[in-house]
């Protein structure tokens, strides 16, 4: 039992920063939801009002900066983990 | 195609090759004052900018026509995109902010695009980012100040938006460093990889279909969207009187006007 229990220890002191950068990289799943949600949205306003593309691309990609941005805190995250 | 002797080993030397250019070396280092390769091609960057302005002053602008050129048509078309939206935007102050996001949004563009001749990306530095975030953090609440005077105090006594403000600086340096370096890591990872690909051709097509994905939307992107930020929370500071007291204000009409009639 307290083989196993070190064992465990150990391989999370060895691996401890690669799951943590598994697990960072779990933001891509909010942020894929919220882009794709974004973007349906666009395209169905666009089909409502073609004369606004302009007017909602703009929006759009506004909006899809702000989602990325949490799927690229995660990457950070992961990149800081890995490398330092 | 892909030669994998022994994965694990393949894997361990890819990451030792990688680790290498995540983080910038320090070229010059005089005790606590160190320039590293990044700030370096910022230089670079500005410097070209620089030269580049002179020149198009000097050619395009001196032989400004009525009936206009290619580079005539361009210039137009850069200056007035980034003078419309600062109009929009920002009304009395888009003298200001005009020029300031397309400097910036250059700034920003070139930096990355540097890479493409082989140098470190300018704006792949924590340094470099927090520069630019603070300058739009200074230019929001200067003008900000300027705008609303003392009344912009109150907006401060719901202490979140405290911490809404300070946050701005920070989530700007972290977008813009985040998505720039990890464009940057991810083309380093497939010059490695590709490196080990030893199929006639390959190594070529591969990063050139690759990069403008990586690279060119990268740059382009990120510059945009720094800049449309700008502008948004400049034109959010510089509301004329908080949403709250109008209501208020209101509600206290609709009463007086009420009370007379009961």
């Amino acid at each position: 039992m307290e083989l196993l229990v070190t064992m465990i220890v150990n391989l999370l002191v060895d691996m401890g920063p690669a799951i943590g950068a598994g697990l960072a990289a779990l933001t891509g799943l909010g942020a894929g939801i919220g882009m794709g949600i974004a973007t349906g949205k666009a395209v169905e306003a666009t089909a409502r009002q073609p004369e606004a593309v302009g007017k909602i691309r703009t929006m759009l990609l506004l909006g899809l900066a702000f989602a990325e941005t949490t799927a690229i805190y995660g990457l950070l995250i992961s990149i800081l983990l890995i490398f330092m | 195609m892909l030669v994998l002797f022994d994965p694990s080993m393949q894997m361990l030397a890819i990451s030792e090759e990688l680790s290498e250019k995540v983080f910038p070396k320090n070229v010059i280092e005089i005790g606590s004052f160190a320039v590293n390769d990044s700030v370096i091609s910022g230089f670079i960057v500005v410097v070209a900018l620089l030269i580049v302005a002179l020149i198009l002053r000097l050619t395009i602008i001196r032989k400004w026509k009525t009936t206009p050129t290619g580079g005539q048509m361009f210039l137009e078309w850069l200056v007035s995109f980034f003078d419309k939206s600062a109009d929009e935007m920002t009304e009395e102050y888009s003298g200001l902010m005009g020029p300031y996001t397309l400097g910036a949004a250059a700034y920003i563009c070139c930096g990355v695009l540097v890479e493409l001749f082989g140098l470190r990306p300018a704006i792949a530095d924590v340094c470099a980012c927090v520069a630019l975030a603070m300058c739009t953090f200074l230019f929001i609440h200067t003008l900000g100040f300027a705008k609303n005077k003392h009344r912009r105090l109150k907006h401060y006594l719901n202490p979140i938006n405290i911490i809404t403000d300070l946050a701005v600086p920070v989530s700007m340096t972290f977008r813009l460093f985040g998505s720039i370096l990890s464009g940057m890591v991810i083309m380093d990872l497939i010059y490695i990889v590709v490196e080990s690909i030893w199929y006639i051709g390959l190594p070529v097509v591969i990063p050139a279909i690759l990069t403008p994905i990586f690279t060119l939307f990268h740059a382009l992107i990120q510059s945009y969207v720094f800049a449309s930020l700008t502008l948004t929370f400049v034109s959010e500071a510089i509301e004329p009187v908080p949403k709250k007291q109008k209501k208020k204000r209101k509600q206290k009409g609709a009463s007086s006007a009420a009370e007379p009639s009961v």
